[in-house]
């Protein structure tokens, strides 16, 4: 079943960190370019999270994600480049447009700050199973009925996938006519989702009988199958996480 | 010792013309494995429902009579105190699975950690009951790439690992071949001789024959009889209620092979002692 994922499954350094930390991690670097607005900061931190991905053997996979921002990015670099309002010291031109320096130094901020919050979220989401990082949070505290609509739409989206296409299959066969022009696709569009949906409305009620019976509503205070600290740098990355923390708001105090 | 006493129990959906369940009334023992036997809409699957309290506590509609688990009324009993003490398993295995979970240990582990059992007695379960249905090797797939049969065995494997004192299965065994569903059988009768009360709506007569202490049958909500399996298959009006009886039954009636009291036996050892002979 293709999952629905960027978790990449194999194992590293950084696959030995708990959740937790990863999220914690993530946070500090997400938050550290806007409590030290200075660019040393921002490009110390963006390092750092690539540094953390070559580390996790992830690098190639943050790259494609990078690849989409690409188009973010160069927006910003022509938009502060030429309108940022403090622009005064021409850079170059191109095409009769002029680039400022304050303008172009604002955008290698903006596009830090993009390439930061992608790197540290790539940290966290590349070495981290979905369902992994959700029952982490419910254990948190987070109300088991969030956690249940996030996990069952990470399984059930894939599933349905995989519905379609066996019935997508099925209506070939009978003869449904699914390529074509915009009409006889749009007709065979509804074909396709009528047993889609109305056997997963017939489903969802079954299910909710079968919740109710396990005991989904049940007042008791929730355990976890799966062992919390199965994480062997569990103790060394919370510790390495609380230092970045007190660096960067120590450097912000002493700034 | 009764554990489930159900007293003129009358029901109908909200939306439906007859009713579902036409005044029952009988009473069940501790440790007892029941089949509920009877055409389609005979009101087998609704009979489940209103034993464990989804009818009527999920189900509205047009309730009256009684229905007693462990002396408690299920009416005036939040369904969260019965599902302690109940365990429902669906007929549609794939709608019995959570959908929250990417293993099967996931899976089973599901109800569990809803309850709060603590972690090690969690992991016991799992184990148990995996090994009970001979479903250990399955413990790391996805629930939704597993075979009818594969789903159906997680499902009651789930309802197991809750250790019910009353459990209900409806058709539990609809989409496993002969050997599984033998092996499921035969599970169950175990887990009846163990002190799990066990409820069973079945198509299958012939497992039923052979494990059922009782048999109840039912035709259009109404019970017809509720007795043992060689009684309830000896009636000669079994055609109107849309049962056929065991293989054994049927041989045993058209050779006139009977036992003392009249009754046909219904396995194929009794036939044999009877003066018949098939080959076990
Ligand atoms: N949700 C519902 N709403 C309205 N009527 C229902 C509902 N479920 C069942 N019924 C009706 O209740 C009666 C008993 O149905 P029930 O499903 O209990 O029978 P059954 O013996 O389980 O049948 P089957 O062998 O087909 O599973 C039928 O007449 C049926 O149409
Ligand atoms: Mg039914």
């Amino acid at each position: 079943m293709h999952k629905l994922s960027l978790f990449v499954d194999q194992s590293s350094l950084i696959y030995k960190i708990d959740p937790i930390s990863k999220m914690m991690y993530a946070m500090i670097a997400f938050l550290t370019p806007y409590i030290l607005p200075h660019i040393t900061a921002a490009i110390a931190i963006t390092a750092l999270s690539f540094s953390l991905l070559l580390i996790g053997r992830v690098f190639r996979h943050i790259v494609p994600i990078l690849g989409v921002s690409l188009l973010l990015i160069l927006s910003i670099v022509i938009v502060q480049g030429l309108f940022y309002p403090d622009n005064a010291t021409p850079l170059f031109q191109v095409m009769g447009l002029t680039f400022y320096q304050e303008g172009s130094e604002h955008a290698l901020l903006l596009t830090l700050r993009v390439l930061n919050m992608l790197a540290a979220c790539g940290v966290l989401i590349l070495t981290t199973p979905p369902d992994v990082i959700i029952n982490s949070l419910m254990r948190l505290g987070m109300s088991p009925r969030v956690g249940y609509v996030l996990l069952s739409v990470l399984n059930i989206i894939p599933h349905m996938r995989a519905t379609m296409a066996r019935i997508t299959e099925a209506q070939k066969a009978r003869g449904v006519e699914l390529e074509g022009n915009l009409k006889t696709r749009l007709k065979s569009f509804f074909f396709l989702m009528g047993p889609v949906i109305l056997s997963s409305l017939n489903q969802t009620r079954e299910r909710a009988l079968a919740l109710e019976l396990r005991g989904f509503n049940a007042h008791a205070p929730r355990t976890f199958a799966s062992a919390s600290g199965a994480y062997p740098l569990y103790k060394i990355s919370r510790v390495c996480v609380v230092i970045l923390l007190l660096l960067v708001v120590s450097w912000r105090l002493y700034l | 010792m009764s554990i489930i006493q159900v007293e003129n129990l009358k029901y109908q959906y909200p939306s439906a013309e007859h009713l579902a369940l036409n005044n029952l009334t009988f009473t069940i023992n501790q440790g007892e494995f029941i089949g509920i036997a009877g055409a389609n809409k005979a009101g087998k699957t609704s009979l489940c429902m209103a034993l464990c309290g989804l009818i009527p506590h999920f189900f509205k509609g047009a309730y009256g009579g009684n229905v007693l688990v462990n002396d408690k009324p299920v009416r005036d009993t939040p369904l969260n105190n019965l599902t302690d003490l109940t365990g429902l398993v669906l007929d549609h295995p794939f709608t019995q699975l959570s959908g929250a979970k990417n293993t099967v240990f996931g899976e089973i582990a599901f109800g569990l950690e809803n309850k709060g059992v603590p972690r090690k007695l969690m992991l016991e379960r799992i184990e148990e009951v995996l090994h009970l249905l001979h479903i250990s090797e399955l413990r790391n797939k996805h629930p939704f790439t597993l075979s009818g049969g594969e789903m159906q065995r997680v499902a009651i494997a789930s309802a197991l690992a809750l250790k019910p004192d009353i459990l209900l299965l409806d058709e539990p065994t609809s989409q496993l071949d002969a050997a599984r569903t033998t092996e499921v059988f035969r599970m169950l009768a175990n887990l009846a001789d163990q002190g799990t009360t066990l409820i069973i709506a079945e198509y299958n007569i012939e497992k039923m024959a052979l494990h059922c202490h009782r048999i109840l049958l039912l035709n259009t909500g109404s019970a017809i009889d509720f007795n043992t399996p060689r009684w309830v298959f000896s009636r000669p009006d079994l055609n109107e209620h849309g049962i056929v009886p065991p293989l054994i039954t049927r041989l045993a009636k058209s050779l006139h092979i009977k036992r003392d009291d009249g009754l046909y036996p219904v396995e194929t050892r009794e036939f044999n002692a009877l003066g018949g002979f098939v080959d076990a």
